[in-house]
Formats: C-alpha cells, sequence, structure tokens
C-alpha cells in the first residue's frame, strides 16, 4: 500500500476536525475521498503532505513516517492544494523552473515544454500567469505537481469552477498519468461525477471520521454513488 | 556741631560713592580687537580681548564673555552663539596689578549681515560689568553652487536609477501579458 | 542552493520591480536634496561636516529599517493571503530554508540602499572627519539592524498571517525605535531617556554614529553598544526560526 492513516486526530481550538481516522490505499489507486464542506478533507489532505501536523495517529506514505520523514516524503509525493496561487508576475516556464529547483537542480526547457504539453498548455510557456484563465491555472498547478514525477498525487478539488469542457480535459489528464505513468492519484472532492468518471476506490469522510470505503463498484451494487453518499452523511449515521 | 558732622559726613558718602563707581570702571578695563573685521559667511576669525588690571591690586577670578548683536536693518537682535563659538566665556584666575591678559575668542561666521561684539568682563566684588568698545563685523553672503562637487551626485545618482527603472518598466511591459 | 533560488524568486518578485525601484528613485532624490541643501544652503551649510554625515547615516539607516519592517511583514503573511504559500510548503524544503531565503532578500534592498547613499556621504563627508570610519561603521550596524527588524517582522509575519496586522505592528515597533527623535536632549539625559537609550537597538546605532563621527571615540568605546545590538540580531534570528518552524496552512 501506499498510503497507511491510522488513528488520525486533529483539533483546531476545541472544534475536532478529525477523530480517529483510518484507511488505506493502494500503489496504482484513483483514490476518491468524499465528504460534505467541513467533513476534513482538506486537513486530511494537509496532514499527509506534510504541511499540519496532525494531534495524534500515524500515517505512512510508501513506507515513510510523514511527522518523522518529511522531506523524503515530499519527495515522492506531490499536490495540487485547493488554495492554488500562483506567482502571476511569472511566465509559465519561469513557474516551473523556480519549483524544478527545489525539487533538482537542473531542469532543461524541454522538460518544461514537455511538462506543458503534457496538461496541454503548449505554447503558452512564455505567457504571464496573470493572463492564464481558471482552467489553464489548474493545469499550470497539475505541471508543476508532476515535476517530481510523483509516485503519489494529492488533488484537492482540482475541477472547481472549471466549466464542463476543462472538467473532461481534467479528467482525460488524470486517467492519463495514472495509466501511463502509473501515478497513484489521491482525489478529493465533493462533486460525484468526478468520482463517478475518475475513481476504482473510495472513502467518505464525515464529521472527522471515515464511514464508508472500499472499492466503488462493490459499494455501489445497483445503486448510484449518490445514494451511497447521501445514506453514508445523513445526519445522525454516526 | 551735629550739622557740621552731618554735613561733612555726606560730602565724604559721595565723594567715596564716586570713587567706589569710578574704581570699578578705571580699575579694570577691556577692549576688543580687531575693531573692524568683513568677512565671508564659513569664514573663521578669532577676536582678541585685552583685559588690564590698572589698580595696585591683583584682582582675581574674573569672568570675561563675548556678546554679539545683529545691527542689520530690520533684523536687529541679539544672537545666540550656540553654533558661532565654542567657548564664549573665559575665567581669569588672577591679573596681576597693573597687568593685562589678552583672551582670544575663535568664531565660525554663520551667516551674513551687520553685526557688533564686544567683550563684557564680570568681577564679583563689583558692582558693575565693564565692557569694551564695540567691534563692527560685516559677514557677507556667498553663494555655493556646486561645493564638494556635490551636482554630479544629486543630479546623476537620481537619473541613473530613473534610467534603470525605465529599463524594468519597459521589460516588464514587453512580457507577454 | 535552495535558499539561494528563494532569495532570487524574491528579489525579482520585490526589488527588481518598478515599485520596488521607486522606493530607491525616493530614497536617491531625498538624499540628494538633503546633500545639496547642507552643502549649499547658507545656515546648513556651516554645520560641521561631521554633523551632515551624522545626519545622513541615521537616516539611511531607518529607511533601512523600514523598509526592512515592511517587506518582512509580507514575507510569510502575504504568501498566505495570495494562496502561494502552500505550494512553497509541499515542495522539499524546510521553513527555515524558506525564511533565510526571504532574509537574504530583505538584507540585499538594505545592500542597494546602502549602495545609493555612498555616493552622499562621500561628497557630504569629504574633507571632514571620519568619513571611513563613518561609513564602516554605518555597514556594520546598518546591516545588523536591517537583519533585526527583518527577521522580527518576518516572525510576526508568520505567526499574524495577516499583511494588514503585521504591517500595523511592524509601524508601532518602528514609531518604538524611533522614540529617540521625539524626545529632547533634556528628556534624553532622565533616567527614562537612558533606559530607553540602552535598550533601543536603533538608538544604540545613532549614539555609535555620534560617538564616531563626532567625537572621534574609538571602537573600545562602542563595543557594549555593538554588542547589544548584536544580542538584539541574534534573538531576532531566534525568534524568527522559532516562529516559522510553527508555521502551518
Amino acid at each position: 500500500m501506499i498510503i497507511s492513516v491510522e488513528n488520525l486526530a486533529k483539533k483546531y481550538d476545541g472544534y475536532t476536525a478529525l477523530d480517529g481516522l483510518n484507511f488505506t490505499v493502494e500503489h496504482g489507486d484513483i483514490f476518491g475521498f468524499l465528504g460534505p464542506n467541513g467533513a476534513g478533507k482538506t486537513t486530511t489532505i494537509r496532514i499527509m503532505t506534510a504541511i499540519l501536523k496532525a494531534d495524534s495517529g500515524n500515517v505512512l506514505i510508501d513506507g515513510h513516517s510523514i511527522f518523522g520523514e518529511p522531506l523524503a516524503v515530499k519527495k515522492i509525493i506531490n499536490a495540487v492544494p485547493e488554495s492554488n496561487g500562483y506567482y502571476e508576475w511569472m511566465a509559465a516556464c519561469e513557474y516551473l523552473e523556480f519549483f524544478s529547483h527545489l525539487y533538482k537542480e537542473k531542469i532543461s526547457k524541454q522538460e518544461v515544454d514537455k511538462l506543458l504539453e503534457i496538461v496541454g498548455l503548449h505554447g503558452k510557456e512564455s505567457h504571464l500567469i496573470r493572463s492564464y484563465s481558471r482552467g489553464m491555472r489548474q493545469r499550470l498547478g497539475i505541471a508543476r505537481a508532476l515535476i517530481n514525477r510523483p509516485k503519489l498525487l494529492f488533488l484537492d478539488e482540482p475541477t472547481n469552477g472549471l466549466d464542463p469542457k476543462g472538467r473532461r480535459d481534467i479528467h482525460d489528464l488524470l486517467i492519463d498519468l495514472n495509466r501511463d505513468h502509473d501515478t497513484t492519484i489521491f482525489l478529493s472532492t465533493h462533486l460525484l461525477d468526478d468520482v463517478e468518471r475518475l475513481c476504482n476506490r473510495i472513502a467518505i469522510i464525515n464529521y472527522g471520521k471515515i464511514v464508508r470505503a472500499g472499492e466503488l463498484d462493490r459499494m455501489k451494487g445497483k445503486g448510484t454513488i449518490e445514494d451511497i453518499f447521501f445514506l453514508s452523511t445523513k445526519e445522525g449515521t454516526l | 556741631m551735629k550739622k557740621s558732622i552731618l554735613f561733612l559726613s555726606m560730602i565724604f558718602l559721595a565723594i567715596t560713592a564716586n570713587y567706589a563707581t569710578a574704581s570699578a570702571a578705571d580699575r579694570i578695563t577691556a577692549s576688543i580687537d580687531p575693531p573692524i573685521i568683513q568677512a565671508n559667511m564659513g569664514d573663521k576669525i578669532t577676536y582678541v580681548g585685552t583685559i588690564t588690571n590698572n589698580s595696585d591690586r591683583a584682582v582675581t577670578n574674573i569672568i570675561a564673555y563675548i556678546s554679539l548683536a545683529n545691527v542689520t536693518q530690520g533684523r536687529e537682535s541679539p544672537m545666540d552663539l550656540e553654533d558661532w563659538s565654542a567657548n564664549k566665556a573665559i575665567k581669569v584666575d588672577t591679573i596681576p596689578p597693573h597687568g593685562t591678559y589678552k583672551g582670544q575668542w575663535p568664531m565660525r561666521l554663520i551667516d551674513s549681515g551687520s553685526y557688533v561684539a564686544y567683550i563684557t568682563v564680570v568681577d564679583k566684588n563689583d558692582n558693575t560689568p565693564i565692557s569694551s568698545t564695540m567691534s563692527r563685523l560685516e559677514i557677507k553672503r556667498v553663494l555655493r553652487l556646486n561645493p564638494n562637487n556635490v551636482l554630479p551626485v544629486a543630479v546623476g545618482e537620481p537619473m541613473i536609477i530613473g534610467v534603470i527603472l525605465t529599463f524594468i518598466v519597459i521589460r516588464r511591459r514587453k512580457r507577454i501579458i | 542552493m535552495k535558499i539561494a533560488y528563494i532569495m532570487q524568486k524574491e528579489i525579482r518578485e520585490s526589488i527588481l520591480t518598478p515599485k520596488g525601484f521607486l522606493w530607491y528613485a525616493i530614497t536617491s532624490m531625498i538624499l540628494s536634496v538633503l546633500s545639496y541643501l547642507f552643502l549649499t544652503n547658507s545656515e546648513l551649510s556651516l554645520l560641521d561636516q561631521g554633523q551632515m554625515l551624522y545626519m545622513i547615516m541615521n537616516f539611511i539607516t531607518a529607511l533601512g529599517i523600514l523598509i526592512g519592517l515592511v517587506f518582512g511583514a509580507d514575507a510569510f503573511a502575504g504568501e498566505i493571503e495570495r494562496g502561494t504559500l502552500e505550494a512553497l510548503l509541499l515542495s522539499p524544503i524546510t521553513k527555515t530554508e524558506i525564511a533565510t531565503g526571504k532574509l537574504g532578500a530583505a538584507l540585499t534592498n538594505w545592500g542597494i540602499l546602502f549602495a545609493i547613499s555612498l555616493p552622499y556621504l562621500f561628497v557630504v563627508g569629504k574633507g571632514g572627519q571620519n568619513l571611513f570610519v563613518g561609513i564602516a561603521y554605518l555597514a556594520l550596524l546598518g546591516t545588523f539592524l536591517a537583519i533585526t527588524f527583518s527577521a522580527f517582522s518576518m516572525g510576526l509575519s508568520s505567526r499574524i498571517k495577516s499583511v494588514k496586522n503585521s504591517l500595523i505592528i511592524s509601524f508601532f515597533i518602528f514609531l518604538l525605535a524611533g522614540s529617540p527623535i521625539f524626545l529632547s536632549a533634556a528628556q534624553r539625559g532622565t533616567w527614562f531617556g537612558r533606559i530607553i537609550d540602552f535598550i533601543n537597538p536603533f538608538a544604540g546605532a545613532i549614539n555609535t554614529f555620534d560617538s564616531v563621527v563626532i567625537d572621534s571615540q574609538g571602537f573600545g568605546y562602542q563595543a557594549g553598544r555593538v554588542a547589544i545590538i548584536c544580542g538584539y540580531t541574534l534573538l531576532s534570528l531566534w525568534f524568527l526560526k522559532r516562529s516559522v518552524s510553527r508555521l502551518e496552512m
């Protein structure tokens, strides 16, 4: 398994964000992490990407403890966070070059061009990020997240605010990444369509706890994903 | 008899009082040199004050200081010598009988105009301070447009930075938006 | 090397920009007016040259502190508000390395200010006393103060996470540090004034400049004040390290 989360807990000023979270993710999964707003999805991702400390529990990423070896973990993962801000004064190629230097010493122009081509931004490398549309920025964020060819890619609401074409393009990109580059994808979203199209396994979080987890097709049975979701997140379910 | 004694006492007092008044002024005299100075702003000059003890006894612990007054038409006022002179007052321990003391008062001429300078001597044993005559001081204004070569720096440096700034702005605008 | 890339990014973002260079242009114009007035104005030109040098050194130091405080206030809080910090934190770079890179950029700012001031110092101090030793002390103490106030402001920025509030506190700190200017000579001689002078690193610096440039005192005389300023520098660096280590999204 590539992710192992055990008894993860986190409180903010007395409010319990995560309450003993437990789940695993296998290599090669496109794993959907669902939940209503405020369920704890972003908190979970931030802990797993070592930018937030948990109060208790354990997280192993590809065998490395996130708390003991955060730098080692960061070298094999990457993420497109929900609050995806950019250095708007930079051109796209400059942006990727800057982040590449934080992972390794040099990145060639060819590698930059290839990354931008993968995400569909070929020909826009010299444009300032300021001029990019929302969809283009999301793609650029994914390009940045691919700089270190991560084994594990976290995406937090990656299609929020995109038009249907934009969403479809992102979907196709993620499927290609998973299939052709063997990248495990951890997708946090509340958009059930995205989950339906992309994920093979899911976990549903509510009030900081996993309420349901497993293979999507098996969980759906003869119902729909909406059925599973609303049933799992109904008030009083816990 | 009583009237005679009273009359003689009054004459005696008048004579001694007059003598006392005269003695302070005559016992010590002060003078200032040079009597006239014409100079430019920024110049450094030195006044020499001569204090003469005209009496048969030594004078001790007297204080001599220099004063300056602005007598320029419309700007008459006493001057604060804070920036003009470091040592405005001198204490003289002793001047022997019929001896003299020469004190020096260096001064930097801060502002233009017409001035008078004089030395005043104070002896705590007397009732009246003693002043010298006044020395006339004419200070001319000097216009300096480029002292220390300030203009090349004062004008040149902002221009250079302005050029760099313009270059940065142009370079920014050329980037594709 | 990662620190160098962070520093390079910061310099490109804050210094090599029209807004960044406008600060330098304004500084240069103020210094031009000051130095020209000092040397040509009827009364100002007769100030002792050491006095002129001292006044320009104070101005540059105060400006260095102010720019350091403003730069520091935006360092982390600005990145959080613009949403760019998370991507940085995701990268395999420690928070201390990020802070060091940003501090390096703040110091670059000071270095440019100091370089801009040099021609003015030479022109105003030419022929006067203690010009070179004065410049050396400005370089030394100005650098320490730039580090002190930038590091403190950056630490504050990482804790408060709001640019506006960081700036308000930074300006307040600047006024406190500049308080010697508002006290009269008589007030500074009181026990209260002496305490302020003793604990205030900016006051320590300007007293040192006075002592070196105007009174021609040697290093032995300044050693105590320099040591206190160094102490503040170390304290502010410790505060910065501690603050960023606790930084979380």
